[in-house]
């Protein structure tokens, strides 16, 4: 046996690695932990704070859960809570920013990665980053000065007054270019990890380019597509800043008119939130676990669709 | 790649149908008469929060009535720039606003300019007071900061030059009760000596923030250069960070601010050290500048378009 070691592994070398690696792993271990307890935490908390209002003996009188989950009217002065079209038009305006987005999105990434000439192609790709890493304050101003100018022009053209571009159309546009960027950057990164080999088997039998970047490079990127998709609805679901100051924040609804102001989950939590207290304070937990439940079932759904459209190779 | 033109197709309809009805949907008089005068009145709200609000709704006597179409902003600089990007617009603002710069107009109420003669005499009717209140004496960590803070508030509020400075910040105060600083220090002596180690915290009503800032700015240099930290959140934290249930938390603060007058019962200031109003601010009426089919209302008016009684410009004239 020893004669097979060679002369600097020594036995009590290895066992202090062996020691160094159980510490390293702990390590991780405790990282992981750390981290998992927070989204437990914070599900607890706001849990904890959410069903308060709905329990028979709170503080400033108990809410119907019923009335709370499919109400069509927010009166915080009046003490009429009904989040049910607010979960409607959260779901409108996401989905609707994921419909305008995706399409121009994936068509961006298949531009820069396959279609782009090399010395715009760097150049592309930062432009995107960096709008992904603005702030969403300054998208709040921006859409503020100029997509509801934009919102007020296109309506006045139509007839329809707009209350000042504020507007279900402009929160459209606002998260569309917000969520871009997100879905844009995940898509380079499935379209470039496409083998070489599949696209070159493609041409070879006689596709042209654009056949193969639609019928091969998209269709064996689609899953990664598919995670940006999510991302990104995850980005406009969360929102609230940017949103709440060109929304309008209705005070009742549904709105299915692209002209007609609108309230999403999150401006609601956010209104006057420094100034209140009590159950107009409790509430907006019970408005954040209403939004988890929103975000979770989403992601479910498109996890599903993803599994389904991946399946289809 | 027919699953994403199916996909995509679907998504030009689902975007068509979504307009298609929004022309039908809105009342007829918006779309057939685009004149200024007949279009539909947009109704402007701060949050139910806010204490202009608060006030503005007090005035008009229509609490909890709001019209539930009113669109809602999240502050007095959001209002002014929403109702001046909007013709139809009608809103809410504080006196010290920059009507010409964020192009709307400033309404009569009752036949009464808003300006500062008239909210001073009480003639103007749409007005709040600026109120503060301390913590309760001996509740301080030590009694250089107890008579520095006694000395902020009467040079704030009783002294020509601290008078001065606020109105100069924005507030509506009677510079005819003011004393000269000089007289009043005599009873601070606290003044004289070097309290740069000395530092007051204050919270309470954003509203103030403006008006507060330029006050102990002026008065720092004035009493020994003592340092402030400003944390204003809201009304409502005014008193409870410093007699109420966050006194002595992680918020705690020297003086509390509020936009309206402290709550009987729920805010009573009576433990206070000191406390009162240091001046007044004044809710105007905003409209576009734009339209002219508006240049004074009343009480009832302001009450029948803010709870959706009146709906179009027309029946205002």
């Amino acid at each position: 046996m020893e004669e097979n070691l060679r002369d600097w592994i020594k036995p009590g070398q290895a066992i202090r690695k062996q020691k160094t690696d159980r510490a390293v792993r702990t390590l991780f271990f405790l990282a992981a932990l750390i981290s998992g307890s927070c989204i437990v935490l914070i599900t607890f908390f706001i849990l904890m704070k959410g069903i308060q209002p709905f329990l028979p003996n709170y503080a400033y009188g108990t809410v119907s859960l019923k009335d709370f989950l499919f109400g069509t009217l927010w009166r915080q002065d009046q003490g009429v809570y009904g989040v049910g079209f607010i979960v409607i038009n959260t779901l409108i305006s996401a989905f609707g920013a994921l419909l305008l987005a995706f399409p121009i999105s994936v068509l961006t990434a298949l531009f820069i990665v396959k279609i782009a000439p090399k010395p715009i192609k760097p150049f592309m790709k930062t432009v995107v980053e960096l709008l992904a890493s603005i702030p969403s304050v300054v998208y709040g101003v921006f859409a503020a000065g100029v997509i509801t100018t934009l919102v007020k022009t296109l309506a006045a053209y139509s007839g329809i007054s707009t209350a000042g571009g504020s507007s279900l159309l402009a929160v459209i546009l606002l998260l569309a270019i917000m969520i871009f960027p997100t879905i844009t950057s995940l898509s380079i990164t499935a379209i470039e990890a496409v083998d070489r080999d599949l696209e070159l088997g493609s041409l070879a039998l006689g596709a042209t380019a654009t056949q193969t970047h639609f019928k091969v490079v998209l269709t064996s990127a689609k899953s990664g597509i598919f995670a940006g998709a999510i991302l990104g609805i995850g980005r406009a679901f969360g929102e609230a800043t940017a949103v709440a100051m060109v929304a309008g924040n209705k005070l009742f609804g549904p709105t299915f008119n692209l002209f007609d102001i609108t309230r999403t989950l999150t401006s609601t939590m956010l209104a006057g939130l420094k100034e209140t207290t009590g159950l107009d304070y409790d509430i907006r937990f019970s408005v954040g676990l209403v939004l988890m439940a929103v975000i979770l079932i989403s992601n479910l759904v498109l996890n599903l669709i993803k599994k389904k459209v991946g399946n289809m190779n | 790649m027919k699953k994403l033109t199916i996909f995509l197709l679907a998504a030009l309809v689902m975007l068509a149908g979504c307009s298609t009805p929004s022309g039908s949907d809105t009342p007829g008089d918006a779309t057939a008469t685009p004149s200024a005068s007949a279009a539909t009145i947009h109704v402007y709200t701060r949050d139910a929060t806010s204490g202009t609000r608060e006030a503005f709704e007090k005035a008009g006597d229509f609490a909890e009535q709001l019209t539930s179409s009113a669109i809602e902003v999240s502050s007095n600089g959001d209002m002014a720039t929403k109702v001046g990007a909007d013709a139809n617009g009608i809103g809410y603002v504080s006196l010290s606003t920059d009507f010409a710069a964020n192009g709307v107009k400033p309404l009569n109420f009752e036949g009464v300019e808003p300006s500062e003669a008239t909210v001073l005499d009480g003639s103007y009717g749409m007005q709040r007071p600026f109120m503060f209140t301390t913590r309760a004496a001996g509740d301080y960590e030590s009694t250089e900061k107890e008579e520095l803070i006694a000395a902020f508030l009467d040079f704030m509020q009783n002294s020509t030059e601290g008078m001065l400075v606020v109105e100069k910040a924005g507030g509506v105060v009677d510079k005819t009760k003011g004393t000269a600083w000089a007289e009043l220090a005599a009873k601070h002596p606290i003044v004289n000596q070097d309290n740069s180690s000395i530092s007051i915290a204050t919270s309470g009503s954003t509203s103030v923030e403006k008006t507060l800032k330029a006050a102990l700015e002026a008065f720092q240099p004035m009493a020994g250069n003592f340092q402030f930290t400003m944390n204003q959140t809201g009304s409502g934290d005014g008193y409870k960070r410093v007699l109420g249930s966050e006194k002595d938390g992680a918020n705690r603060a020297d003086i509390g601010f509020a936009s309206r007058a402290f709550k009987s019962g729920d805010e009573d200031t009576s433990a206070a050290m000191a406390s009162g109003q240091y001046c007044i601010d004044a809710v105007v009426t905003i409209v576009n500048q734009a339209n002219t089919s508006v240049s004074d209302l009343t009480q009832q008016q302001v009450h029948d378009i803010f709870t959706g009684t009146t709906t179009s410009w027309e029946e205002v004239k």
